[in-house]
């Protein structure tokens, strides 16, 4: 049986971060909790934005191949 | 159930981070999308109230009113028409010391498409709150309906309804790296089983298109966030790469009808102007090849040999690329607090966005346009 290429770097990909996990544990963190004014920055986060994240996933899910596909409900607009 | 998952996905990924974030808002918003076939207006509002014993509720409503001239979306037939789709959705998530799990639903209704969803997801922080993984999971149920026919939910089989369930999972991970540094690698899978056409667009010479019913889609994607304190820069970039198969085939080959790949990039330059207002420039760019099975049937007329399986004129399964620019304005409104009645205001804060959406479809340019007020109570 062949492996594609793709699953044995996934599957290194996945390894490779549970090793650093793991590792981590041994260390100290590297932002202590008095470091942390920052991260509550727009910049510095990820899901400031849910509602424009979820329009946006709309109007590309029907203007792009690459959405996932579910949940882009809608029919008659020609959206699928 | 995308939307729910993506939502499962995203609230609270970051716990450590936006645990310095009221978590009890409304949220109003509206957006408009404009381009020569289609517009589409959308107001939402949403709420989450967290709670001190742990267990936190949201909820959201929206509706799209959606006017669309199909002839340019590349069917066969020109038709013009105004559909509204209305949506509710409802989470639930119940946080302990270093985890969270969240339940969430969501319902979307229209004239000829009904779709339920429902997502479930766990999260855990460690290595002192600076590392997060997130498992998502969900499920879909969608039935749709063609106005006027009884259509074929698959080659010989007619049915008044067409169904189309979806499962997905995903699983990211987001560490914060320094004060003002942090990454997040995800990895998204969906399979999707039914009807996954639309009911109304046709190919010449063969009528109403008929696409493969089963896909099987991945997506990893990597992002980075990085913040100058010094200037008030903040500096985000993502990546994801796309790719997808029918399921039980060989993906590698000619023969798998789908095997579409895609790639993407964005990137986003946060700047803070004054203390109370921010610009965001943001700018993405897609690239992706054609489903293996389609063919520009428009130009191309006879390019579908006769007696194909597989046959569609949709726009998005061919190999395109769009970009799109865009420029943001977030203003905290507390300026307002002096003025009589406006002081309600005071609290939250106003956004204000403008994009343009360059396509290589026939689809053409999109002018985007979103507004939007935030109330932290």
């Amino acid at each position: 049986m062949r492996i594609a290429p793709k699953w044995v770097g996934l599957c290194l990909a996945a390894g490779l971060l549970l090793g650093g996990v793991a590792g981590c544990a041994h260390r100290p963190p590297p932002v202590a909790p008095w470091q942390r004014e920052h991260l509550s920055k727009r910049a510095l986060r990820f899901d400031a934005d849910l509602q424009e994240d979820r329009f946006r996933q709309h109007w590309l899910g029907s203007r792009e191949g690459a959405d996932l596909g579910f949940g882009q409900p809608g029919g008659g607009c020609g959206c699928n | 159930m995308k939307r729910a998952a993506l939502l499962v996905a995203t609230t609270g990924v970051l716990a450590a981070a936006s645990a310095a974030v009221a978590g009890d808002y409304v949220v109003v918003r509206g957006a408009y999308y404009r381009e020569a076939s289609t517009r589409v207006i959308q107001p939402i509002v949403e709420v989450e109230r967290e709670s001190p014993s742990g267990i936190d509720v949201g909820a959201h409503f929206l509706v799209d009113a959606i006017t669309s001239a199909s002839i340019a979306a590349g069917t066969a037939i020109d038709n013009v028409f105004t559909e509204v789709r209305d949506e509710v959705g409802l989470r639930v998530r119940m946080r302990w010391a270093r985890s969270d799990a969240t339940i969430a639903y969501r319902y979307s209704a229209e004239s000829d498409y009904w779709s339920h969803g429902i997502g479930v997801s766990y999260g855990r922080r460690f290595w002192g709150d600076t590392g997060a993984v997130r498992l998502s999971a969900g499920r879909g149920f969608d039935t749709m309906s063609a106005r006027g026919r009884t259509p074929e939910c698959r080659p010989g089989m007619s049915a008044v309804t067409c169904p189309l369930d979806s499962w997905y999972a995903g699983v990211n991970y987001t560490q914060i790296l320094s004060p003002v540094w942090l990454a997040q690698v995800s990895y998204e899978l969906a399979y999707l089983d039914g009807f996954q056409g639309n009911l109304y667009r046709a190919a010449p010479n063969f009528g109403y298109e008929v696409v493969p019913d089963k896909r099987l889609r991945h997506a990893v994607a990597a992002r980075s966030a990085y913040y100058f304190p010094q200037t008030g820069t903040g500096v985000q970039l993502f990546y994801r790469h796309y790719w997808d198969a029918f399921p039980g085939g060989d993906d590698a080959s000619a023969l798998d009808p789908w095997a579409l790949r895609a790639e993407t990039v964005e990137g986003r330059v946060y700047q803070e102007v004054t203390a109370n207002l921010e610009l965001r420039l943001l700018f993405r760019y897609h690239w992706q090849n054609h489903a293996q099975f389609w063919c520009d049937a428009i130009a191309i007329p006879g390019c579908y040999a006769p007696g194909s399986t597989y046959y569609s004129t949709d726009p998005k399964l061919g190999a395109l690329t769009t970009k799109y620019p865009e420029l943001k304005v977030v203003w905290e409104a507390g300026a307002m607090r002096d003025l009589p009645f406006f002081r309600w205001f005071a609290g939250g804060s106003f956004e204000v966005s403008y994009g343009y959406f360059l396509q290589t479809t026939s689809f053409g340019g999109a002018h985007l346009l979103q507004a939007g007020y935030r109330l932290p109570y």
